[in-house]
């Protein structure tokens, strides 16, 4: 059983880490805090399991999930975030939320807010490996949170759109003096944060087999929690945190009982905010920008 | 005679007003909380049990839970001296869930089911505590002392060069915030005379915070226009029906646009002036 | 004078319910009534077929010659599932609105704090869908449930589900960021369970998840671990999906049992392989005249409503807020209700002692009555969901004293 519950854990810590992803390029790099990339989480994943519950595959419904989400990502950006570039942060954190609230009711006005069901059978085949059972929903979610952290810790050392990114986050008028498009690279930023974030929604909601409205809020917070501990500058931090988080609250409720649970993922959140600022794999320092 | 109704709407406006002063103060020194949920429910909770289960009167019981909040605002303010802006909000916020989460399972005072048997009091009994509190915040921004606490907010090191004792000034920001949103929590539970942990969740952090942000953090009748505003916008957006909850969203954002600093400032207060 | 040819006309009323005798009597007059319904937040689905439910009763009651000949008009407002809006609009029904009885709120937590409301402004409210134990006793007298205790349901549903099953041992899971799931799930099982002689195999360490986890994977690896003949979920059925959908994907394919929140179309659609027993007192494809006509008139409007889904079934609520306007009709008739704005005190006083001795009114399955408690006595159903459809398997009754069906 203990083996079933690790992996149970690092699917679940796949699934943060995902979600979380998200959230720290549009940290790691400006300082914001985009609550609403919970919402395009679930939105992706009514927009791209909605397709795929009309007979399109897996793939068309992964690229409309993205680019809707990735889309919406940059209305964010353009509505909630620039204009509000030099307030204090709690700004745009509470903008962010405006299309938060906005998002929800969309899709419970399109949706409905019962469960959206997928048929049983979609992505059911199970594995058997001696006493643990793998799902192959559950082997394609870890496959891409794996895939996406590499695939972006690439972009962001080896294309332009990435030492871009980069410049800016050490300084914004800096980078535009080298000639970095910063208008531009920060909308790019929020398009790739939406589309990871609506990605993320169809793999999860596939695996699942089931979408709310308000799905994205609880596993926003987590997700929140595995980017600060795994450090808000650091691409590779959220898949090292991911499944750490993802076990000990598998392993807690397993063992300590779920009433313990939240306690221990958000007390190793303030843990690390105080003793490990930068994170477990964040630079020293990047806490201070702010 | 005003309706039930009104008096109503205007109770939970006195309620939301101290609660939202609660966040004002911290923000004085720049400190930003998205917890502050925890020590109203913490103010609630001790109200609460002291009323129903020994007697005491109510006025008392409020003002040892504001105590009790205020205690544990210093305990948590200690810690959050080391974090600022959007990293304290995150860690506060962690706080807030966990406090949430403690209630849940606190079976003394009912978890899920929350907690009931108080009694109700009357709407002048809420707004007898809320203005005092109003004018004490409004006094207090005149003070040598709030222009200590915005030095702080404003350049902290600066503020130490000038001499300034910014941790003491800091924590005490702290457990004077948390205690306003122990008398908001133990006045919300003699209002509504039921409590529950889910009362007390990142929504009604975010509704304090929001409060403030979009009354304006200048002057103290910011927050409190700010209270007003979010308790009456539901009810005056009835007729859009199921796009409700979507109106507000956009409303925000639209208002956060076009006043940054918040609706009530010093200068249109000015402009207001005949 | 006016009273004594008041009571001449009632009591025929009260015998036959003529209705040539009781149009008369209203005419040009109105019955104002009150709902509250969460239109939007997470149980927008419900307040939403709510409100097309209760604008059928009015459009068809109207069409029949209104109340006596007063003509019904239901006064709706969305209270999104939250106790303080749900408490402030009882003020505004009860002294702006000026209703005569409030049909709703929805939830209990918007009924614990809405209930003492309602016994303040001395206003009847009657819950459609509260089932959280001891929420209506708690505010006696004006506070009503159309509902039932899950314990007295478990009392026929839990034999049976033994019997049929051949239960020996079970393990428990519940929703422990919800009032109901929590009492259902903690207290109540538990005791029934050794009532019943079935070995709780995970007593003392109960298997639970919050509200709004999507998921539940260590819990059911847990639970299968233990491997019982069957499973207690005490969630509504929102939650239960999730569990339902890990024990399909984990294999743990075994019967389930819990409280009347899971009675939904989205549970049958979870794992139609896996036997789901529960109660109702109304189901989407029950049998009837009255039932049937209940559910094909509303069903249509359902589906044509912009914001719901168009594959839509009634839910036992919609039923439930349909019979409470039927009571609070039963009683204008025959309550001795004047309907004159001067009266609405009193009237509203008559119609509370009307439902307290409620009898002879029909609801959809059989007639309904109070108990002390405030919550209802009346028919409900034993039904198992699975293979895509619910089907009724024990009728039985909320007996209470000498209060039956």
């Amino acid at each position: 059983m203990l083996l079933q519950q690790l992996v149970n854990g690092l699917t679940l810590g796949a699934v943060y880490t995902l979600v979380a992803l998200g959230f720290s390029l549009v940290m790691g790099v400006l300082g914001i805090l985009n609550l609403a990339v919970a919402e395009l989480f679930m939105l992706g994943g009514y927009v791209g399991l909605t397709l795929m519950l009309d007979g399109q595959p897996l793939l068309v419904g992964l690229g409309a999930a993205a680019l809707f989400t990735g889309l919406l990502g940059v209305v964010v950006e353009r509505v909630a975030y620039q204009p509000l570039r030099h307030a204090p942060p709690i700004a745009p954190l509470l903008s962010t939320l405006g299309f938060s609230v906005i998002f929800q009711t969309v899709a419970t006005n399109v949706w409905g807010s019962d469960p959206l069901l997928l048929p049983p059978e979609l992505m059911d085949a199970r594995y058997q490996l001696g006493s643990v059972s793998v799902g192959q929903a559950q082997l394609v979610v870890m496959a891409t949170a794996v895939g996406l952290v590499v695939g972006l810790a690439l972009v962001m050392r080896h294309t332009r759109f990435g030492t871009g990114l980069r410049a800016i986050a050490e300084n914004r008028d800096v980078a535009r003096l080298l000639g970095v498009p910063a208008p531009l690279v920060t909308s790019g930023a929020f398009a790739l944060s939406g589309a990871m974030a609506g990605v993320a929604g169809v793999l999860i909601g596939l695996h699942y087999g089931a979408l709310t409205p308000f799905v994205g809020v609880e596993v926003g917070l987590k997700a929140i929690a595995v980017m600060v501990v795994g450090g808000t500058t650091s691409i590779w931090g959220v898949l090292l945190a991911g499944p750490l988080l993802g076990v000990l609250e598998v392993m807690t409720v397993a063992f300590g009982g779920a009433a313990f649970r939240d306690m221990t993922v958000y007390g190793l959140m303030i843990l690390t905010l105080l003793l490990r600022p930068q994170g477990l794999l964040g630079r020293a320092g990047g806490a201070q920008r702010v | 005679m005003i309706s039930s109704y009104v008096a109503g709407l205007l109770a939970e406006i006195g309620i939301a007003s101290i609660a939202a002063l609660s966040v004002h103060v911290i923000l004085a020194v720049g400190q930003l909380s998205l917890g502050n949920a925890a020590f109203m429910a913490c103010g609630a909770y001790t109200a609460s049990v002291l009323t129903v289960e020994h007697g005491v009167p109510v006025p008392l019981a409020i003002a040892v839970g504001a105590v009790v909040s205020g205690v544990l605002g210093l305990v948590v303010g200690f810690p959050a001296l080391r974090l600022r802006g959007i990293y304290l909000a995150m860690a506060t916020l962690g706080f807030g869930e966990m406090t949430r989460s403690f209630f849940l399972s606190l079976d003394a005072t009912g978890g899920a089911a929350g907690y009931s048997g108080m009694q109700r009091l009357s709407l002048g009994a809420i707004w007898a505590w809320a203005l005092p509190l109003l004018v004490l915040v409004l006094l207090a921004e005149r003070s040598r002392l709030w222009l200590a606490l915005n030095a702080v907010r404003d350049d902290e090191t600066a503020a130490r060069l000038l001499g300034l004792n910014t941790v003491a000034l800091k924590l005490g920001a702290f457990t004077v915030g948390a205690a306003l949103a122990g008398i908001a929590g133990g006045l919300f539970a003699h209002w509504h005379i039921f409590i529950e942990p889910g009362a007390f969740n990142l929504d009604r952090s975010i509704e304090m915070v929001l409060a403030v942000v979009l009354g304006g953090s200048t002057i103290a009748l910011g927050p409190v226009f700010g209270a007003a505003a979010l308790a009456l916008a539901p009810e005056a957006l009835r007729f859009i029906a199921d796009w409700r909850l979507a109106a507000f969203g956009a409303l925000l954002i639209v208002i956060l646009l076009l006043r940054p600093q918040g609706i009530i400032d010093r200068r249109l207060l000015r402009a207001l002036k005949p | 004078m006016t009273v004594s040819r008041r009571s001449l006309l009632a009591t025929p009323a009260l015998l036959l319910a003529r209705p040539a005798v009781s149009q008369a009597r209203f005419a040009g007059m109105e019955v104002k009534l009150g709902a509250i319904v969460p239109s939007s937040g997470p149980f927008a689905e419900w307040g939403r077929t709510n409100t097309v439910a209760l604008r059928m009763v009015e459009e068809q009651v109207n069409a029949g010659g209104g109340i006596g000949g007063a003509r019904l008009s239901i006064a709706i407002y969305d209270d999104a599932a939250r106790p303080a809006q749900a408490a402030n609009l009882v003020r505004k029904l009860a002294d702006d609105d000026k209703v005569l009885a409030i049909a709703g709120p929805l939830t209990s937590s918007a009924c614990e704090v809405a209930f003492p409301v309602a016994n303040q402004a001395k206003l009847v409210a009657c819950s459609q869908a509260s089932s959280k134990p001891g929420t209506a006793a708690a505010n006696r007298p004006w506070a009503f449930r159309n509902t039932i205790d899950e314990a007295v349901l478990l009392k026929t549903s839990l034999p049976w589900f033994k019997r049929s099953y051949s239960v020996e041992t079970i393990a428990i899971i519940y929703d422990a960021k919800d009032a109901n799931s929590v009492a259902l799930g903690s207290r109540i099982m538990p005791e029934m369970l050794k009532e019943n002689g079935i070995r709780l195999l995970n007593e003392g360490s109960l298997a639970t998840f919050n509200t709004g986890d999507i998921d539940v994977s260590a819990q059911v690896t847990a639970l299968k671990a233990l491997n019982p003949t069957a499973l207690v979920v005490a969630a509504d059925y929102s939650q239960a999906v999730t569990v339902l959908r890990e024990m399909r994907r984990q294999g743990f394919i075994k019967p389930v049992i819990g409280g009347t929140p899971l009675i939904s179309s989205a549970i049958l659609r979870a794992a139609p392989e896996i036997p789901v027993v529960s109660c109702a007192t109304y189901y989407a494809g029950q049998q009837g005249e009255k039932v049937q006509r209940f559910t094909n008139a509303l069903q249509p409007r359902l589906r044509a409503t912009a914001g719901l889904p168009p594959t839509i079934e009634p839910s036992m609520y919609d039923a439930h807020m349909a019979e409470i306007v039927g009571m609070y009709t039963d009683a204008v008739l025959r309550g001795g209700l004047t309907l004159k704005p001067a009266d609405l005190e009193s009237d509203r006083e008559k119609l509370r002692a009307h439902l307290e001795k409620l009898s002879g009114y029909e609801g959809l399955s059989g007639p309904i009555h109070f108990a002390e408690t405030g919550d209802a006595v009346k028919v409900f159903f034993t039904v198992v969901g699975q293979n895509g459809s619910w089907t009724e398997k024990v009728r039985g009754c909320s007996t209470h004293g000498s209060l039956t069906c």
